[in-house]
């Protein structure tokens, strides 16, 4: 009993260690199994796009391996032919890669001719820009030389002129320098009524010469101040000065001397320049004057 | 007679066997291409300088198979030989190539960041 069934066991162990043998013998061996991954492994590389034929000579290389397989399984020739297949697809999949990486190289050469033609036309850009504004400022420093020539040349003839006018006014009217600035003095019975403040018709002849004169006197103040006599109330008197210095301002304003450069202040009879006990002096007193200021304090006074 | 054409199969069969011939052009051509991945650089790109390396072992190999008559295994290993070398190659341009893309790269970031300092 024992022995027969340990005569069986062997039996069966025998049976199956030669199936097994079998077995083995029909199974494919590493490197087929390798060369297999191998080329799928190359077939979904870049391979399958750049490099074709080098795929097909790794599926060529894998069919005789595998034709050797199945005609004389467990031949060493098997092993042999599915070691080059494997490496033929590797090599494939090592040239489609190399083949993709020129690719990209070519892309990144472009790019980097891109970059290069952009930075050198930005930097030219920048100098043109450059030079414009060089140029510019140039163009602005000459304007502006001209344009101070031109003013320097008008400013001395207007400073001429203003000057010439002066002296014309000097030649036929009361006119004194004095520390306040010119004063012009015109005699109050020449413009005026007795107590009126209304321009007489011969006040009009000297008016307009210190209208001339005063119009090229620019960027200067002018004060008219009203003076009287001391007949009568000093109240009436401050009045009378006021509205008769405001008429000749009046007039001058209208015959183009500028309104903000021309004021008028009633002084009544409090700086007379003569004596108020004699009719001349009296005379003397009532009186316009025009102060042309100098040029250095030219705020209003009061 | 029959004898004689029998003998002459067995004669034919053996030659056969035998007649493997001397494999005169993968001996040649392996040699190329063991000599066209040095030229590559096979030796300084560590991947393929292992291909390399077992090119060399198995054509020695394979040469020693030569001098002792075995055509046919000689054969076979001259085929190992030749697809390592070859492989051997293809790796040390790969690399190469990819090389050559690290560089474009670098050439580009640099005009891309000199541009705009």
């Amino acid at each position: 009993m024992n022995r027969r069934r340990r005569t069986i066991m062997i039996g069966l162990a025998l049976a199956g260690a030669s199936l097994s043998a079998c077995a083995t013998t029909a199974l494919p061996p590493p490197e087929l199994v390798e060369a297999r991954a191998n080329y799928q492994k190359a077939e979904t590389s870049a391979a399958g796009r750049l490099k074709p034929a080098e795929l097909h000579d790794a599926k060529l290389a894998l069919d005789r391996a595998e034709a050797e397989q199945r005609s004389s399984p467990g031949e060493p020739q098997v092993k042999d032919l599915a070691y080059v297949a494997s490496r033929k697809a590797a090599l494939a999949e090592a040239q489609g890669n190399a083949a993709a990486a020129m690719e990209e190289k070519a892309k990144l050469d472009a790019e980097a001719a891109k970059a290069q033609a952009d930075a050198l036309a930005a930097s030219k850009k920048k100098l043109e820009g450059m030079e414009g504004a060089v140029a510019e400022s140039k163009a602005e420093a000459t304007r502006q030389k001209n344009e101070t020539e031109k003013e320097r040349t008008a400013r001395v003839a207007a400073e001429r002129k203003a000057q010439d006018a002066m002296e014309a006014l000097e030649k036929s009217l009361a006119v004194t320098r004095e520390e306040r600035g010119m004063v012009i003095t015109l005699s109050g019975s020449l413009l005026f009524a007795t107590g009126k403040s209304t321009l007489l018709p011969g006040a009009q002849n000297q008016l307009n010469k210190v209208a001339d004169a005063l119009k090229t006197q620019t960027e200067r103040h002018f004060v008219v101040e009203g003076h009287t006599d001391n007949v009568g109330t000093d109240d009436v008197n401050q009045a009378l000065s006021q509205r008769r210095a405001d008429a000749v301002r009046d007039y001058l304003i209208m015959h183009g001397v500028a309104a903000p450069s021309i004021s008028a202040v009633g002084k009544g009879p409090i700086q007379p320049i003569a004596d108020n006990k004699t009719v001349e002096g009296r005379a003397m007193n009532r009186r316009v004057e025009i102060i042309v200021q100098k040029p250095e304090a030219p705020s209003t006074p009061q | 007679m029959r004898n004689l054409a029998l003998a002459s199969v067995a004669l034919a069969l053996a030659a056969g066997c035998g007649s493997v011939p001397k494999p005169e052009a993968r001996i040649a051509s392996s040699e190329g291409s063991i000599r066209g991945a040095r030229e590559a650089g096979a030796q300084s790109v560590p991947q393929a300088s292992l291909y390399l390396k077992l090119a060399e072992e198995e054509r020695s190999k394979a040469m020693a198979l030569v001098r002792s008559g075995d055509y046919e295994r000689a054969n076979y290993l001259l085929m190992r030989a030749e697809a390592d070398a070859e492989l051997a190659n293809a790796l040390a341009r790969e690399k190469a190539a990819k090389q050559e893309v690290e560089q474009a790269s670098e050439r580009v970031e640099k005009i891309k960041g000199g541009g705009t300092p």
